[in-house]
């Protein structure tokens, strides 16, 4: 045990306790949680306001006489300032010059080319119907020529609604006088307002979480093995420990790695969703399936990283043999919408119980909100993944003794099989 | 009640695939004295060694180092690999003092230890230093107080000597008398016959992973009678040469730049003392010496006439 403490205080101490790490897993997050409230205040600050000429061409004139009030308006049948969450709505203060002459086309273009006109919408008529074009410079912010096209679209219908005898506004009121709520009642009754996509997103933000923290150390661990060999450290090590216990000492130095990068991001993350008072997106149990499950994804993951790097003499020759073991563990990320849909479809029940991918689902089902997965289910697939955690650990550590030592050619996944099973 | 033995292997066996990379060795090596693990490159040395380190297993056989297996002895133990290596980004006195925790010391005594060796060694002001700042002497003496700073029973070096310039050679063979004085069993492997000469009570020979060999020094010295002998005559050498040619038990007789003497080998059967006396009865001679047998023709003698021997030694630069 104390040689296992010694090699895991040195794993520890000089991948967390470096600036690189530090800055990346403790400044950083800090820096965020900061930074969150004051997003909107910069951002928005930042917006500038729509200004300048736009010409309507447009022979009938009525689309134009529209587009004069669409374009100032903001109670329109077409959402004309869809207002951006972070930088509020623009502020617009444009001259509208209607032109009836078509010929005018070509020397209004040009202005809208050297940057005298904010905007040219064309409207014109032909076999197949109307047809209404925006022309903006190619420097047009983005939010402004959304908010042009948005313009000459309410323009257009405003000019029909007029054109079939209908009142415009009295069909507006119609349309958007009510609006459709919807609320989440938690089981002590308290109320709060339904956000789909914030619930669409917590899965994913726990499965990246975990994610993120596995593969940090993981990765760590691989670097740190292979950094051990190719200094030709690793033979004075095992003079000192065994390989088993040198194994064992990195995996719990690195186990310590990823629980602090889990900790501070997870705690950055409750606290944003506290500053914006929606923590009871994230109740209690989903935390407690974290933590179960967080151990078992950093194991197996980790036996897979430890036992690759100790087979291999550098980092490229790494990567031929990293790459399969990631194309299992980028399942659940591939799959994240059809689990976090379904979590008790086929798909997902059947990837909960298949290493290494499973934590990463059973994490995704468990925190997805539409239906409870059945409990029986959770503690058979924590089993199922305690066991797969055993068995990877044990052939890892196979792997491990004998890769430590071996120089030369990269072996084949078959060699790894191979390894597993001699003396 | 005699003492446990350093080391006992008993008839180890170990194969990579289809080469069998020591066959049957076995071997006991008793406490105190220094124990040369002698053999040609590729002989199955370091495979022997790693074996009694317990860093591999034997297919075969039975391992005992300190009367325990290496793995419960590892904090008695001082080991240098042939292939070494340091943390490159640690410093000095970090590493130093991590390898003498995993061995079971506490920071203090290990601090104490370190800054004790680092002066002997000659190693002033390195300790904040990081190991890759270090020039390659400097940071093989790093490592060798690494396997030496837990003050073990057994020290276990495997080519210790390779890569060291004449300087620091010396010092090294200086520690290694130090401590065989001061009562540490001290293995150590190498090809280089003449530093094992100079500092080994006995002498295992290893070659294509069996034991050729497993002496003391000075019975090695008996048993290879020695079959050279240098005569310096006091006049004309060529006539010398002829008269001490035509010898009976003179099997050739030829001229030595380097010995300034006529260097002639004796006939298996000879009486060196008969022989030499006869030398001076049939010419005047200012000297004439018995050539004392070398480790290097008692390892040519064994393993020589193997072609694949001499291009690896010859490669090895011996």
């Amino acid at each position: 045990m104390r040689r296992i403490g010694t090699v895991a205080w040195r794993e520890f101490r000089h991948t967390a306790l470096t600036k690189a790490f530090i800055i990346g897993a403790v400044v950083l997050p800090l820096v965020m949680l900061a930074v969150i409230p004051l997003v909107p205040l910069l951002v928005g600050g930042a917006t500038l306001p729509l200004t300048g000429r736009v010409a309507v061409l447009d022979p009938q004139g009525a689309v134009a006489e529209a587009f004069a009030i669409s374009i100032l308006s903001k109670e329109t049948l077409v959402p004309t300032d869809r207002e951006d969450p972070l930088a509020g709505a623009v502020e617009v203060q444009v001259q509208v010059d209607r032109v009836t002459d078509a010929s005018r086309e070509t020397e209004l273009r040009t202005q809208v080319a050297d940057g005298s006109l904010t905007a040219l919408v064309v409207v014109s008529r032909d076999d197949t119907g109307d047809k209404t074009e925006v022309l903006v410079p190619s420097a047009s912010s983005p939010r402004h020529t959304r908010r042009l096209e948005a313009a000459a679209h309410d323009a257009v219908v405003r000019a029909r609604v007029k054109g079939a005898g209908e009142d415009y506004d009295r069909l507006n009121g119609l349309l958007h006088g009510e609006r459709v709520e919807t609320w989440r009642i938690s089981p002590t009754g308290e109320a709060a307002r339904e956000s789909t996509a914030l619930r669409m997103l917590v899965p994913a933000g726990f499965m990246f979480l975990l994610w993120i923290a596995v593969f940090t150390s993981a990765n760590y661990l691989l670097t740190s093995t292979i950094e051990e060999k190719s200094n030709r450290v690793m033979e004075v090590l095992l003079s000192a420990v065994s390989p088993m216990e040198l194994l064992c000492g990195k995996l719990v130095g690195q186990a310590a790695v990823s629980t602090v990068m889990l900790a501070m991001y997870g705690g950055v993350a409750l606290s944003g969703l506290g500053a914006v008072a929606m923590l009871d997106v994230v109740p209690p149990s989903h935390i407690v399936w974290l933590v179960v499950w967080f151990p078992i994804a950093y194991f197996m993951v980790a036996a897979i990283m430890a036992s690759i790097g100790s087979a291999v003499s550098d980092l490229r020759e790494a990567q031929s043999l990293v790459g399969p073991a990631m194309l299992a563990l980028m399942v659940p990320l591939m799959l994240w919408l059809p689990i976090v849909e379904n979590p008790n479809g086929a798909l997902a029940v059947a990837f909960s119980f298949i290493p290494p991918a499973s934590p990463f689902v059973n994490v995704l089902r468990l925190t997805a909100a539409n239906e409870p997965v059945p409990l029986l289910q959770s503690i058979l697939a924590v089993l199922v993944g305690i066991a797969s955690v055993a068995a990877l650990l044990w052939a890892g550590a196979r792997i491990f003794r004998v890769g430590v030592l071996m120089q030369g050619k990269t072996p084949t996944p078959r060699e790894l099989l191979r390894w597993i099973w001699m003396r | 009640m005699l003492a446990t033995p350093a080391i006992t292997l008993h008839d180890v066996h170990k194969r990579y695939g289809a080469t069998h990379a020591v066959r049957g060795v076995s071997l006991q090596v008793e406490q105190g004295g220094v124990c040369g693990f002698l053999g040609p490159n590729g002989a199955g040395k370091s495979t022997t060694i790693r074996m009694i380190m317990s860093i591999i297993l034997p297919d075969e056989g039975r391992i005992e180092v300190l009367g325990a297996t290496a793995l419960d002895a590892k904090d008695r133990i001082g080991y240098l690999p042939e292939e070494r290596g340091l943390y490159r980004k640690m410093r000095v006195a970090e590493f130093l003092r991590f390898m003498a925790q995993l061995k079971g010391l506490d920071r203090n005594t290990a601090d104490q230890r370190i800054g004790s060796w680092l002066e002997r060694l000659e190693l002033p002001g390195v300790s904040r230093k990081r190991c890759m700042e270090l020039s390659k002497g400097m940071q093989q003496k790093v490592q060798l107080i690494a396997s030496l700073v837990n003050e073990p029973a057994l020290l276990i070096l495997d080519e210790p000597f390779s890569g060291l310039d004449p300087v620091n050679a010396r010092v090294l063979a200086r520690e290694i008398r130090g401590l065989r004085e001061r009562g540490t069993t001290i293995l150590f492997s190498t090809h280089q016959m003449r530093t094992a000469e100079d500092l080994c009570d006995r002498v295992v020979l290893i070659h294509r992973g069996e034991k050729v060999l497993d002496e003391s020094l000075a019975s090695i010295h008996r048993r290879f009678d020695p079959r050279a002998v240098l005569a310096e005559p006091m006049s004309d050498p060529v006539q010398a040469g002829r008269a001490i040619a035509a010898m009976p038990g003179v099997a050739t007789c030829a001229w030595s730049d380097e010995a300034r003497a006529l260097h002639i080998r004796l006939t298996e059967t000879a009486d060196a003392q008969d022989a030499m006396q006869r030398m001076l009865q049939a010419t005047a001679l200012r000297r004439v010496e018995l050539r004392r047998t070398t480790l290097d023709e008692v390892f040519v003698r064994l393993v020589g006439g193997d072609e694949s021997v001499l291009a690896a030694q010859e490669a090895a630069g011996d």
